[in-house]
């Protein structure tokens, strides 16, 4: 991350599930026994690790050291998980045969139930039962910190969401502007549209790219900010509305629309940023199933086995992904590429649940917001999609903190001091 | 509010299963238009006023999901007719969805948005159900909790099992074939 002067937008990662204070760790029961002859540890361990895997505590160590006094060195090993009555008849019987075979006394022991997210957290769970802890290492770039030249990049799409979240005069809404990467370009973007609803353009990639745009005078970028946070903050009540994922009921009381101009509740500008790119995708590669029966014929009777791998892209193969979708540039289905793998969006707040799913159908890889969204947000606030384990796509989460945060807090804690 | 999974068809109605027929044949649509076969019908007084299917894989946009497609046609419908938000939340207040594959987590959250009365399904969504199966927006209404009425999502009734069987062998179907684009729409596989 990069130095915390005053005019740095750090960007910090939303993990998959809430942090937890160090001392406030969930546990798990396990089964474990001590080894009184040490050349037997490795034998023990090979045996139950074939016989009772610890399928969900991969960073949890199988065996524990502990120094007596003296020098002499005390091995304990995890048989398996406590049964859940915690009576020890319910242990597997092969786990029995062990304890039977190697004339084991087990006890019960308290592990942690998830991996360490920080060092912190490490050496606190380590003090229970010892845990492994690796620096995040997704193919994801960003959760380990971003370079220099990548956090510059984000910050300025960042900018670029939050001038067009003030694009609508007086209203500040959401925006959201979806970003190729690979080509540093912005290829679709939107704001809500729930008050009163446009056609969307027909030409959307104008793709307009955020390096060759000039950045935004620092102090104009500011003050608006600080009106966005005022807003975010419980500002006034009529600038507030207007943001569709903070109050996606609001619709209802809506009284400003004119007869002449559609409104719709559900555009929000996620939806209509994914609308959008889908149709520069059609634009861009045109779908050769429709034009030729023949192609049709060929697509219905091969299993698509080569699009079934593509489709298994997630976040942890999509430096693969995008050399397949570096790799386009004509309308064959084989390159064509697919939906905004390997994009990222950029959103002025966290999208409402809604939002924070149609990302996930849409395989965004990374979302970037600015604002929480206290009130309905579901990338951190009130659900957290991205550490939903069922969902088929999971996608990276970051929030952009805009200098003004910085320069009150730096405030406060100069006059606090 | 509790979603009900009934395994067979016995317990509901000769009215519930005949929509959830529309909502199948919906779905057998997709099939031919090689989507992912989910369809769905919205009742108003016994009356269905609009169906939906997946158009996942004709758009290449992952949402287009049928109960968005159908919600859509109802909104453009009702504002061509001059109706205001209050008149069209109104109308939505008092309708039912019929779908043939419980609704994913985007669209529960759509359809709480909305404001619709109820939703009945086919077969249940372990991977993205948002009304019971991963989440529960359909019970989770967050109104009560802030106190300027119309902010938040309201809860809606919600009913699962309705010829799922039917639902399931149509997904098996399509999946067997294999997925010509790859695009998911609502499937619970």
């Amino acid at each position: 991350m990069s130095s915390e002067n005053d005019d740095a937008w750090p960007i910090v990662h939303v993990p998959g599930r809430p942090p937890v204070p160090p001392e406030q760790q969930l546990t798990v029961n396990v089964v474990a026994a001590q080894i009184e002859q040490p050349k037997l540890t490795n034998t023990i361990i090979r045996r139950l690790s074939q016989i009772a895997p610890l399928e969900d505590l991969h960073h949890v160590k199988r065996v524990k050291k502990n120094c007596l006094e003296g020098g002499k060195i005390q091995l304990s090993v995890i048989l398996c998980l406590a049964p859940e009555n915690g009576d020890f008849d319910g242990i597997p019987c092969d786990v029995k045969d062990v304890i039977g075979s190697y004339q084991l006394s087990p006890f019960v022991a308290k592990v942690c139930k998830y991996a360490a997210l920080s060092k912190e957290e490490w050496v606190e769970q380590c003090k229970l039962w010892p845990t492994s802890y690796h620096q995040p290492t997704y193919n994801i770039s960003g959760i380990t910190g971003f370079s220099e030249e990548d956090s510059q990049s984000i910050v300025s799409f960042m900018k670029y969401a939050l001038e067009l979240s003030k694009s609508h005069g007086n209203v500040v809404v959401n925006a959201a502007a979806i970003v190729d990467p690979l080509s540093n370009q912005v290829i679709a973007k939107a704001c809500d549209e729930v008050c009163s609803w446009q056609t969307p353009k027909t030409e959307v990639g104008a793709e307009c790219s955020s390096s060759t745009k000039s950045s935004p005078e620092m102090t104009g970028c500011i003050e608006h900010e600080s009106c966005l946070q005022r807003c975010s903050s419980g500002g006034p009540q009529q600038v507030e509305t207007s943001i569709s994922c903070l109050h996606p009921r609001w619709w209802v009381d809506e009284q400003t629309h004119r007869i002449s101009s559609f409104w719709h509740p559900l555009r929000h500008a996620a939806i209509v940023a994914i609308e959008s790119s889908a149709a520069r995708d059609r634009r861009l590669f045109p779908d050769v199933r429709y034009r030729d029966e023949a192609t049709r014929e060929e697509c219905i009777l091969s299993p698509a086995k080569s699009q079934a791998k593509r489709q298994k892209t997630d976040g942890t193969d999509v430096d693969n992904d995008d050399k397949n979708y570096a790799s386009h540039g004509n309308g064959d289905l084989s390159s064509k590429p697919y939906l905004c793998t390997g994009n990222d969006i950029y959103l002025v707040w966290e999208p409402c649940t809604m939002c924070a799913m149609a990302l996930v159908h849409q395989r965004v890889r990374r979302v970037f917001y600015a604002f929480p969204n206290p009130s309905a947000g579901a990338l951190g606030s009130i659900h957290r999609l991205q550490g939903e384990k069922s969902l088929n796509h999971h996608y990276a989460v970051f929030r952009v903190l805009v200098p003004q945060d910085i320069l009150n807090k730096a405030k406060t804690s100069i006059t606090g001091s | 509010m509790e979603t009900d999974n009934i395994a067979s068809g016995e317990r509901f109605s000769l009215e519930v299963l005949g929509f959830m027929q529309l909502a199948i044949d919906q779905a057998k649509l997709a099939l031919d238009n090689l989507e992912v076969p989910v369809g769905c019908v919205i009742v108003e007084d016994g009356n269905v006023i609009a169906a939906g299917r997946n158009r996942t894989n004709e758009t290449r946009n992952a949402t287009r999901h049928a109960e968005m497609e159908a919600l859509d046609v109802l909104l453009v419908q009702w504002q061509r007719t001059g109706l205001t938000a209050a008149e069209v939340a109104e109308k939505f207040s008092a309708c039912s969805l019929y779908v043939t594959c419980e609704p994913c987590i985007m669209c529960a959250a759509a359809l709480s948005i909305i404001g619709i009365k109820a939703v009945y399904y086919g077969c249940a969504n372990d991977k993205f159900g948002g009304c019971g199966s991963i989440l529960s927006l359909h019970s989770s209404s967050s109104e009560a909790c802030i106190s300027n009425g119309n902010s938040g999502s309201k809860s809606f009734k919600c009913c699962g099992g309705i010829m799922a069987s039917e639902a399931i062998s149509l997904l098996r179907d399509f999946y067997e074939r294999g997925n010509p684009n790859g695009i998911n729409g609502d499937q619970p596989f």
